[in-house]
């Protein structure tokens, strides 16, 4: 064991003093910077080229499909709030529209009332006028008959009077003043 | 008395890098030594080592498992059937990283980012389990891997922010813009705090680059010391056989430790680039 450690020691040391190696870790070989550069980006490339694309296809579908189906989601969402907000307009126009109908239905009957109210009055006034003007021919006329009625029965009991007693001064006197009262009573 | 073994110094030798691969007692590779070129006046050795070789083999064990899962998803899926076994669990994992690590932290556009902290991850993940196998070797032992990974995260980060920000937007990243202050007072704050802004900026990439790096190490110098009381006390006839089995266990303990420190450790380092990307992405 021990012999062996001790063989494969010399046996290093002697190949690396001979050929001018690093005996240790800690010492910098420029020349492999270059050789990790062109090893490293050489798989880079080869990976790039072969390797990722066959791996990560998949992925970078789905998320592809993924980021479509958010940005149709986002679309869809701001048009069902545009559509919502359309909506509510249009409901509050009509409600709006609706009440001024109301209220201008509502005017109208009252004017519709008014009218009316105010129309039945002047026939009602037409009517009483005419009524007035009928009672006050008709006044006139009874009037005129009985005038008429008046001066028969004057003149009937004038004349039976006259027959008895027309030789009586205060007869005389009676008649006479009740023919000159008439024409009087005639209002 | 036989001599006794270095162990600090097996323990430096099997950490450090080598331009062989051990496969001991079935025998040695010697890789391939290139002579230095020289870049900015430095000489750069470009020969592949054994953390070059286990990064390269990190590579394509990464690109077959997710080749293979993605190949067997796209049949389970033309069946149309839910992912399950062996893809489905890389699928999960694949998902785990790119919505709750990038997408979560990065936030909006983040998407764009996640094949690169995903190969980060993976990559990572893979460098350090391999470090775990029989003479395996974690290339995120090195501190000039982990270093090129955080500078490739910074350079990321910083031109993405670039990009997303604009020259103005970036500028006000260095020369931040002072709440509550104006005229020359917030101006004179603001480039005060022009050092600080810097500094932050490659203060993120090399905490990235040494806790990977440190991450890893550790876990196997901790695993190989105890390995080493083996040998230091296994002369003592009478324990042998206690230390042996007390040492064995302890290091089982370890490895399972390790094991989750190499999950834990990918996803920090996913997690915080692509927080430091989200940071400068969404800087105002």
């Amino acid at each position: 064991m021990h012999s062996f450690l001790l063989m494969v020691q010399e046996g290093a040391e002697a190949a690396q003093h001979a050929a001018g190696a690093p005996a240790s870790p800690f010492e910098v070989n420029f020349g492999l910077f270059f050789w990790t550069w062109l090893v490293f980006g050489g798989l880079v490339l080869v990976l790039w080229k072969f390797a990722w694309p066959p791996i990560l296809k998949a992925t970078e579908e789905r998320e592809r499909k993924i980021k479509l189906q958010l940005e149709e989601a986002e679309r869809l969402n701001a048009e069902a709030k545009a559509s919502a907000e359309e909506l509510r307009r249009q409901l509050a126009a009509a409600h709006e529209q609706a009440s001024a109908l109301l209220n201008e239905a509502k005017q109208a009957a009252h004017d519709e009332r008014e009218l009316a109210v105010k129309k039945t009055r002047e026939e009602q006034d037409h009517l009483l006028d005419r009524a007035r003007k009928e009672i006050q021919s008709e006044k006139e006329r009874a009037i005129v008959s009985l005038r008429r009625e008046a001066v028969d029965l004057s003149l009937a009991a004038a004349s039976k009077l006259l027959e008895e007693e027309v030789d009586t001064e205060a007869n005389r006197k009676l008649v006479t003043d009740y023919l000159a009262n008439v024409p009087e009573m005639k209002h | 008395m036989m001599q006794a073994p270095d162990i600090g110094e097996v323990v430096l030798h099997h950490t450090a890098d080598a331009w062989t691969i051990d496969f001991y007692p079935l025998g040695q590779i010697h890789l391939p030594r290139w002579e230095p070129v020289h870049m900015f006046g430095y000489p750069v050795n470009l020969s592949p080592t054994k953390h070059v070789v286990f990064m390269l083999l990190a590579a394509v064990l990464v690109f077959l498992t997710m080749w293979l899962a993605g190949r067997s998803l796209q049949r389970q899926r033309a069946h149309e059937k839910a992912p399950k076994g062996f893809a489905g669990l890389i699928e999960s994992l694949v998902l785990f990283v790119r919505n709750d690590i990038v997408a979560a932290n990065i936030g909006h556009g983040g998407e764009k980012f996640a094949p690169f902290v995903m190969t980060l991850f993976f990559f990572i993940l893979y460098c350090n389990l391999l470090g775990m196998l029989p003479w395996g070797s974690s290339p995120t032992g090195n501190l000039a891997v982990t270093g090129a990974l955080a500078i490739a995260a910074f350079l990321t980060i910083e031109i993405s922010g670039f990009f997303k920000l604009g020259p103005v937007g970036y500028l006000h990243t260095i020369f931040p813009k002072v709440p509550g202050m104006g005229g020359t007072g917030a101006l004179v704050m603001s480039v005060a705090m022009a050092p600080i802004e810097v500094l932050g900026k490659f203060v993120k990439p090399f905490a990235l680059a040494v806790r990977l790096f440190g991450n890893m190490t550790a876990g196997h110098f901790v695993i190989l010391s105890l390995f080493g009381i083996i040998f230091l006390f296994g002369e003592l006839a009478i324990w042998n056989w206690a230390i042996g089995i007390t040492t064995a266990a302890l290091v089982l303990g370890i490895m399972l430790l390790e094991l989750f420190v190499a999950f834990l450790q990918a996803y920090v380092f996913a997690l915080l680039t692509s927080v430091f990307i989200g940071l400068m992405q969404h800087e105002h």
